[in-house]
């Protein structure tokens, strides 16, 4: 089988797609024994790695800032308030 | 009655004021007059005003009666058939409409009413028709066909945010999506989102945000509620073609419902105000969780039954490996009694003791030949001396008969060359006596010319060549003279 990145370095995104991608294989039936099981593996490491993300889920915010050079720069925003009374 | 002025060229002077012409009564008939009069001194006036008790033009007369009004006074308003059939447009209940024309008073109810000549849209009506133009024009153009609008994927984990970073509303697209899924990473772009150059800046600000790298999956162009002027910038053409061809696609978040802004109907997806948009952008965590959960049980299940079917692929392989097992020892077990019936492991000693019978035999055959054979050839030996001895009996006759043919050979041999040697010696006395080299001796010779031996002197001519044999040699000549 071929390499496999490491869990936590894929997006929530890239994660789950291949989660997905896992069990519709596992579902259909066609794979070895050792496949399946090295992929049902893969599959238990990636449903818990897409929940602690989604339990310990943090938001990401940045700005879109001008240097002095003009040009655009990505800067560290600050995330939306966790007081949930609406202050509008 | 007498004093009455019934010219009416007295107005002004009733108007003075003074005590004896107040006094002076007008018929009602005069008193409207009057008043008609100086409504129709009134120059042509431009008003504007909202339309209020619209009811279409009277289906009689095909007249408009309705009023105009505005915060503190109204006026009936009356648009002759005419006038009204060379409208550009409708009119409707509390449209801001400017109105050209003047007063006019109806002498038989006294009821004054404005009588509009012409009317056009006026303030936000205008503007409205406007955008209502516009966005014919780009709907013309195809910019908001449904089949250019782009996907925009189920969960954007990346979006970028136009609009002004000093409102209410951004914190609003942040507060939601942190609510709603916090994976989603924000990038917000600032721009100016209404007032002069706001148009400008949007179309910058959408320009930079598709510009990120990593790109995006959307960009969410939103702005809060506002009076239909603040929300004009949304209605600006370039902005709007700047959304169409934006190369990251565009969610609009504009207003509140029912706004609508050219930008909402180019955006690739357009929701009703900044919250819609950025919940539209990413499902909510409880969605994941529940995705998650389904898989998870999925996952299980795939597994389980992924095993079970080996489990029942398994058995059912080791029935048949167990059933052919033992179908191939039977037939081993056999082939193995077959051959244990066989004689030569049954009674293993027959084998040896037939050959050794066999070979009995041909060692009896054996040594009975060889007595036979030796005795055959002693009798020939004892026999063979006599038989050479009888042999040589014959030898002294044939001996001497050799000796006698010996002589007979010899002397044959002898008188056969006798007579030739004799006939011999005769030839060549008689060859050497008839010799022309002996003629030559005695002084003759011989003349040749070119073509032998020349027997005439006709042969000749002078200057030919001429060759004389002499006993002892040649002489080569040239002819001088033939006689």
């Amino acid at each position: 089988m071929a390499e496999k990145t490491p869990v936590e370095q894929l997006t929530y995104k890239q994660a789950s797609q291949e989660l997905e991608l896992i069990i519709r294989s596992l579902e259909s039936g066609d794979m070895e024994l050792e496949e399946s099981l090295e992929s049902y593996t893969r599959g238990v490491e990636l449903l818990k790695s897409l929940r602690t993300r989604l339990s310990d889920a943090e938001q990401k915010v940045s700005v879109l800032l001008k240097d002095v050079d003009g040009n655009d720069v990505l800067a560290d925003g600050e995330a939306a308030n966790t007081d949930d009374n609406l202050s509008f | 009655m007498a004093g009455w002025n019934l010219t009416g060229n007295a107005v002004s002077a009733e108007f003075d004021g003074s005590d004896e012409q107040e006094r002076k009564e007008l018929s009602v008939s005069q008193a409207v007059e009057i008043a008609a009069g100086a409504l129709d001194a009134i120059p042509q006036l431009s008003v504007l005003g909202e339309v209020t008790g619209f009811r279409g033009p009277n289906a009689r007369s095909g007249h408009c009666y309705f009023q105009i009004k505005d915060d503190s006074a109204a006026v009936d308003c009356i648009i002759w058939k005419g006038a009204y059939l060379k409208r550009t447009f409708d009119l409707r209940d509390g449209m801001q409409v400017s109105f050209k024309g003047s007063f006019n008073l109806y002498k038989a109810t006294g009821r004054m009413s404005f009588v509009a000549r012409s009317f056009s849209l006026a303030g936000e009506g205008l503007l409205r028709q406007q955008v209502a133009q516009l966005a014919e024009k780009l709907r013309r153009e195809g910019l908001m066909d449904e089949a250019r609008k782009r996907r925009i994927p189920v969960f954007c984990s990346r979006v970028a945010v136009v609009t002004s970073l000093s409102g209410a509303v951004i914190d609003d697209v942040k507060r939601t999506l942190r609510r709603r899924n916090p994976l989603v990473e924000l990038v917000c772009v600032g721009a100016k989102v209404q007032g002069e150059g706001a148009p400008a800046e949007l179309i910058e600000g959408l320009r930079r945000a598709a510009a990120i790298t990593p790109a995006p999956d959307c960009i969410l162009l939103v702005r809060g509620g506002g009076s239909f002027e603040d929300l004009m910038t949304f209605n600006d053409e370039e902005l709007a073609r700047a959304v169409a061809a934006c190369p990251v696609p565009v969610v609009t978040g504009i207003g509140h419902e029912p706004d609508t802004s050219i930008c909402d109907m180019v955006s690739d997806r357009r929701a009703s105000t900044p919250t819609a948009a950025a919940e539209s952008v990413a499902p909510a965590m409880t969605e994941l969780a529940d995705v998650l959960e389904a898989r998870h049980q999925r996952l299980g299940a795939a597994m389980a039954s992924m095993i079970g079917s080996n489990q029942v692929d398994l058995e059912m392989l080791d029935q048949r490996g167990r059933r052919a097992w033992d179908t191939y020892t039977a037939r081993l077990g056999d082939a193995l009694d077959a051959a244990a019936c066989r004689p030569c492991l049954n009674d293993p000693t027959f084998m040896v003791e037939r050959r050794e019978s066999e070979l009995a035999l041909t060692a009896d055959r054996l040594s009975g030949a060889i007595v036979r054979s030796v005795g055959t050839f002693r009798s020939n030996f004892e026999r063979l001396p006599e038989r050479l001895v009888a042999s040589t009996s014959g030898l002294d006759g044939k001996r001497h008969a050799l000796a006698l043919a010996s002589s007979r050979l010899e002397h044959q041999g002898r008188t056969m060359l006798n007579k030739p040697a004799s006939d011999l010696g005769r030839a060549a006395a008689s060859l050497d006596a008839l010799s022309p080299l002996k003629v030559l001796a005695r002084g003759y010779s011989i003349a040749y010319s070119d073509d032998g031996v020349a027997t005439s002197a006709k042969t000749f001519k002078a200057g030919d060549a001429i060759r004389v044999r002499m006993a002892d040699g040649n002489v080569t000549a040239t002819v001088d003279t033939v006689e």
